[in-house]
Formats: structure tokens, sequence, C-alpha cells
């Protein structure tokens, strides 16, 4: 653990910076500590530097200033074994889904599993289990290539939750999703969350953070614009999902 | 779940997806080794017919007079003064008739009419089996020339040189196209496996993603490389001593080939072949990977 946290600190990210060339700034001086355990929302608009964030979070991308830690690593400095042992750690869904669409459903949801050698009964149990509680049961054998928009969004949210990661990064989870689909990912995220792991979710859609009672950081041009919390009122759809999480406060 | 099970899950899956890419370079890698044992088998059995007329390998001295006992012993001790030899044999006039009389055969009555020592006395001259070198022999059969009364020496001058030089062209062609070859397969397999990794780039940089070590990810293709070097290999060497089989059956009695008795790769041979085959083909795989995982 270094000095730059404390045991509860899953993320730290201390004046980060990312500058794209020729001199686009994604994220200027960010600067945030989210507790282990805890919901985070992301919000700002299209191209405000959330998913900018998230990459800079699971070592997609180098921050052009500044550090970030994860459970007290610099993540930038962590390599070989050490990185990819983190990142099992990390589950991540992606705005652009990062599905193997030649695969099956039940495949693409295991792999994560498969490279930290789960074995393969508890794999086939977690993948039913999960496809159970997004009511994709049917889609098990099915090649997510021929999947709608709305269930590969599912289908990549399972994958980043099947690991049972102490620290899930989740991009525009809602963006394709009806209300009823709504519900079932954001009872899945809470259920993880009540399961102790820390989660940020990168998202414009206000029905799944307004009523929640976590924090919020609106990012606006790449800066912090706002460090608020929800109303607390909960998600209606999906019990207990908003509420609970051991939020530190702002 | 362990590492190998994991392993050799991915590996299958892998070779499932691109089992006819990963035929093509076999087919590659068998032709590349059918070629080179090609050359190699047959520059062995050049080795192995040199290594027999060596062992037939005599100097012949012919002699203006027939040496008396004292001059023979005298003669004998000069040979031996140049190097030590297998055995020193005088041949008399009348003995030489005799043996020509018997190549002869049936033919001998054309004798008829000759004098019995129309034929001139010789020295047999079997150097020991460590002159085996031409250079060597040649300077051996010029000291012989020196000798008093030497008339002239013969040891099949022509043909051994020939032979030699025959042998020496060979080795060249087995090592140029051995080096050729080891590069192609090297590269072919090379190339066979950046391509998969290419077509396969999304899923690799996943798996990288979701925390798979570098060796999770690297030891299929390296497991492919083994596969595709201990198939090529085999199935090239099958070729080649179905080919053997072949030639040896039906060219057998022909000509001038009796004077050789093929013979194929020993076990040695044949497994050092495949090693090679399957250490190329891994080396090849693995530089492509590092090159990936570099990234």
């Amino acid at each position: 653990m270094s000095k730059a946290t404390d045991s509860r600190t899953m993320i730290e990210m201390i004046k980060v910076t990312k500058r794209y060339p020729p001199n686009v700034m994604a994220l200027d001086d960010i600067s945030v500590s989210i507790a282990s355990g805890e919901m985070f929302f992301l919000i700002g608009r299209s191209g405000a530097g959330k998913t900018t964030l998230l990459k800079l979070l699971c070592n997609m991308e180098r921050p052009s200033n500044g550090l970030i830690e994860i459970a007290g690593m610099n993540i930038h400095q962590v390599t070989g074994n050490k990185l990819a042992k983190l990142r099992q750690k990390v589950g991540v869904a992606y705005q652009d889904f990062r599905l193997l669409t030649d695969r099956t459903v039940a495949e693409n949801i295991a792999i994560s599993m498969e490279v930290s050698y789960k074995k393969p009964e508890l794999i086939r149990n977690r993948v039913r289990s999960l496809l159970a509680q997004l009511q994709l049961e049917d889609k098990h054998d099915m090649l997510t290539g021929d999947l709608s928009r709305g269930e590969q969004q599912r289908i990549a949210l399972a994958r980043a939750v099947a690991n049972s990661p102490s620290l899930i990064l989740v991009d525009e989870p809602t963006g394709n999703l009806d209300a009823t689909s709504t519900a079932q990912v954001m009872e899945l995220l809470s259920r993880s969350h009540n399961a102790g792991a820390t989660i940020v979710i990168a998202t414009h859609d206000e029905s799944i953070y307004r009523h929640s009672s976590h924090r919020i950081m609106e990012i606006n041009n790449g800066r912090i614009s706002s460090l608020t919390k929800g109303d607390g009122q909960g998600w209606p759809n999906a019990a207990g999902a908003m509420d609970g999480g051991s939020g530190d406060a702002i | 779940m362990n590492f190998w099970f994991s392993i050799f899950r991915q590996t299958g899956r892998n070779l499932r997806q691109t089992w006819t890419t990963m035929f093509m370079t076999c087919l590659t890698v068998s032709l590349s080794v059918l070629i080179f044992s090609f050359f190699y088998l047959i520059y062995l059995n050049m080795l192995n017919a040199e290594s027999r007329l060596s062992n037939e390998l005599r100097l012949v001295v012919y002699l203006e007079e027939e040496p008396g006992p004292e001059l023979q012993e005298q003669m004998r001790l000069k040979i031996s003064r140049f190097d030590q030899v297998e055995e020193i044999k005088f041949i008399s006039k009348a003995e030489a008739f005799n043996r020509f009389a018997d190549q002869l055969g049936d033919n001998r009555e054309v004798l008829t009419d000759m004098p019995q020592d129309f034929l001139p006395a010789s020295i047999e001259v079997i150097p020991l089996k460590t002159l085996r070198n031409l250079s060597q022999v040649k300077l051996f059969a010029e000291y012989l020339a020196t000798l008093p009364g030497t008339q002239m020496v013969q040891y099949g001058q022509k043909w051994i040189e020939r032979f030699y030089s025959f042998i020496k062209l060979l080795s060249i062609v087995v090592l140029i196209s051995g080096f050729l070859l080891i590069l192609t397969a090297t590269f072919m397999v090379a190339s066979t496996i950046r391509l998969t990794i290419v077509s396969r780039q999304e899923e690799l940089e996943l798996l990288k993603l979701v925390g798979a070590t570098n060796n999770y990810i690297r030891t299929p293709f390296l497991l492919e490389g083994i596969l595709v070097g201990l198939m090529g290999s085999l199935l090239g060497l099958a070729s080649l001593y179905a080919l053997f089989q072949w030639t040896t059956h039906h060219l057998a009695g022909a000509g001038f080939l009796d004077l050789f008795t093929f013979i194929f790769f020993p076990p040695g041979i044949i497994f050092i072949i495949i090693a090679l085959s399957i250490v190329l083909c891994t080396a090849g795989s693995y530089t492509s990977m590092q090159k990936f995982l570099r990234i």
C-alpha cells in the first residue's frame, strides 16, 4: 500500500491529465479518491472525457501527467504477470462491448474466468446464473454476433462481473436498453456492489443515478465540474440497487 | 482449472478455427524437410559409398624389372618410411599373368600364344584406413613413383578425383539447400502464426484486457508451432521413406547403382531432423508472439 492511499481507498487519481496529439486535452487536472466498495457515477455529455477516464483506470491508456493508483498500486508501472493479476480483479464493460462475435454467449462470458483458471463446473454455473439474472438463458449457445445491441451490451456486462472482480468499470451500461433491461443491469451491478465490489459507472442516463445515494462526479470538457450525491430515493425497479453502498462523504 | 488444461483447450480451439492455415503450413514444412532430407540422404549414401571405396583403395606400383628378395625388402622399408601401410604385396610377372587369365575366364585361350612374362611385375600397396584424404593419397602415389625401377603408379586417379569432387559438390548443395530450407520453414511458420495473430488480434487484445498472462496467450501458439514442426517433419520423412523404398525396389540391379548399398537415415539422424524441425517451428511462433506481446 502506498502513502497516497489508505486501506479503504480503491482508486486514487491525483492531478491526472490526458492529452491526445496534436493538443487535444481529454482530461485536465483530475483528482479524485474512490473508496473500496463504493458505487461511483461519472457523468457528463458525450466527449466530456468519461470513457478516457475509464480507459486510464483499466490501463488501456496511460495518463500524460499525474498518478493513478488502484488498490495502492500505480497501475501504469505494473507490468507482466502482476498487471495480468491486477486486470483479473478489474472487470470492464466497454462502450463498444468488445465481444468476440464468432464465439457463443457462454464462451464470451467464460473468458474472464478462464484466464484466472476457475474450475469448468464453476464457470458453467456462473455463466448460467448470470444469464438467468439478465433473462438471457435462451441465448447461451448463440453467437454474440447474432444478438441485438441491447443483448450484446448485457453480455458485455455479464463478462465484466463474471469473475467477481473487486473493481468494476462500466461504460454507458444502459445506452441501448429499455427500462426493464436497464433495471436488470442495475440489479446485477447492485448485487456485485453488495458483495463488496467497487463500481464506477460512466453514463449520461440520468435515470440511473438521479435517485441514488452515491457520489456523482460530473466532467465537463475534461475537468471536474461538480461532485455531488444523488437524492437517495433509490432505483424504483431494482430494490436496493442504489442504496446501501459505502459512499464516502463528499 | 489448471494452466495446462486451459492451454490445451485454447490450443484445440485455435486449431479448430485455423486448421486450414495450419494444414498448409504443415505441408510447407514437410516439403522443406523432404527436400532437405532428400539431398542429405543422397549425401549420406555417397559418404557410405566413399567409405566402401576407400576400404578397397589400393595403389599399384608397376615395376620395370621383377625385384629379388633383397630389393623387395628394401622397397618395403622405403614404402614404410613414408607412412605405415596396411599391406604390401609383391606380384610377380607370372602371378600377374595368372590373375589376368583368371579374370578372362572362358576367354583365357586368347593368352595361349602370349609369353608368360608379358605383364610387368608390380607392388600392391594397401594404405592404412587413416589415409583416406585424396591429397594424401596423391602425395603417397607421387612418393611411390620415385621408388627405383618404377614404371608408373595407378590408383584409379581420374575416377576417384571425380567421385571426390562430386561428394564435395553434393556437400555444398546439402549445406546450401539445408540453410535455405531452414530459413524458408522458419519464415513460413512465423508468417502463418503472424497471420493467425492478426486475424485474432481482437481476441488476443481482449485476453490481455481481462487479465490473461503472457504465457496464457503465448503457450497455445508455441504448442501449435511444436505440432506443425512434428507433423511436418514426420510427413516429410515418411514421404522420403516411401520414395526410398520405391527407388531401392525399382532400381535394384540397375547398372552402376549396383555399386551402392542404399541406406536410410539411422534413428539418431531421424530424431535430430524431427527435433530441429520442432525447434525451428517453435522459434518461428515465439518470435511472432513476442512481437505481438510487445505491442
